[in-house]
């Protein structure tokens, strides 16, 4: 059975830069603890890179977090963007949520999966009618 | 030609296959057959092996973090805890 932590970008954030974020760096790095005792993978949706990447000369703490730490992006697919569609519709959203959306569509490729957020409130919306589902406000 | 994907990880045609040659303990060996089949060993051990890879990498990394900052505070681990659903 497959179960995963999904990131969000305030989550990728709180990890990469985590000298500069205080009690959220200290949250997820709890989560991220329990995740690897639970041998949970743990994944970045690729449309959080959009909101947390911003050039060469600020990126280098999220390479980092990417490329060497057991953190790994997961691509954007079609399946998971008409989900994403399907989970905005359902919550009655608009697509200035999209990427909350790619987020809990991410989640739901796994059997069960834990979301890491900065924003509990629209996350818990779209992930109402999935049990499969828990959120975990950073 | 492998073609084997590992959520958010493929390993697709244009990464050749390697063969390796391993030794398992027989009723490990019977276990596996009987769980995925004989055609089906090569993408369970890409998959157990990349898996296991990921696992050390992580934990080299929170040990990392926790050097920097210390552990991570009682109460966002009892917090972590409760917002995770026990299996």
């Amino acid at each position: 059975m497959a179960e995963a932590l999904v990131l969000d970008s305030e989550a990728v954030n709180a990890l990469a830069r985590a000298s500069q974020r205080g009690v959220l760096e200290d949250r997820a790095r709890a989560i991220l603890s329990l995740a690897h005792d639970r041998r949970a993978l743990v994944r970045v949706p690729t449309p959080v890179l959009g909101e947390v990447c911003r050039g060469p000369r600020f990126d280098a703490a999220i390479n980092r977090l990417l490329n060497d730490s057991g953190v790994l992006v997961m691509d954007l697919t079609q399946p998971i963007a008409q989900r994403a569609g399907l989970l905005l519709a359902e919550a009655r959203m608009s697509s200035a949520n999209a990427v909350d959306a790619f987020v809990v569509a991410t989640a739901l490729e796994f059997d069960s999966a834990l979301i890491a957020t900065g924003d509990p409130r629209d996350i818990r919306r779209l992930a109402a009618r999935h049990r499969s589902l828990a959120v975990f406000a950073i | 030609m492998l073609v084997h994907s590992y959520y958010g990880k493929n390993w697709t045609m244009t990464e050749p296959a390697a063969k390796l040659s391993i030794s398992l303990p027989a009723s490990l060996a019977k276990a596996v057959r009987k769980r995925v089949g004989a055609r089906g060993l090569s993408g369970f051990f890409a998959q157990a092996v990349a898996h296991e890879l990921e696992r050390e990498k992580l934990g080299a990394f929170i040990a990392e973090l926790n050097q920097l900052n210390g552990p991570p505070s009682k109460t966002a681990l009892a917090a972590a805890r409760r917002a995770w659903p026990k299996r």
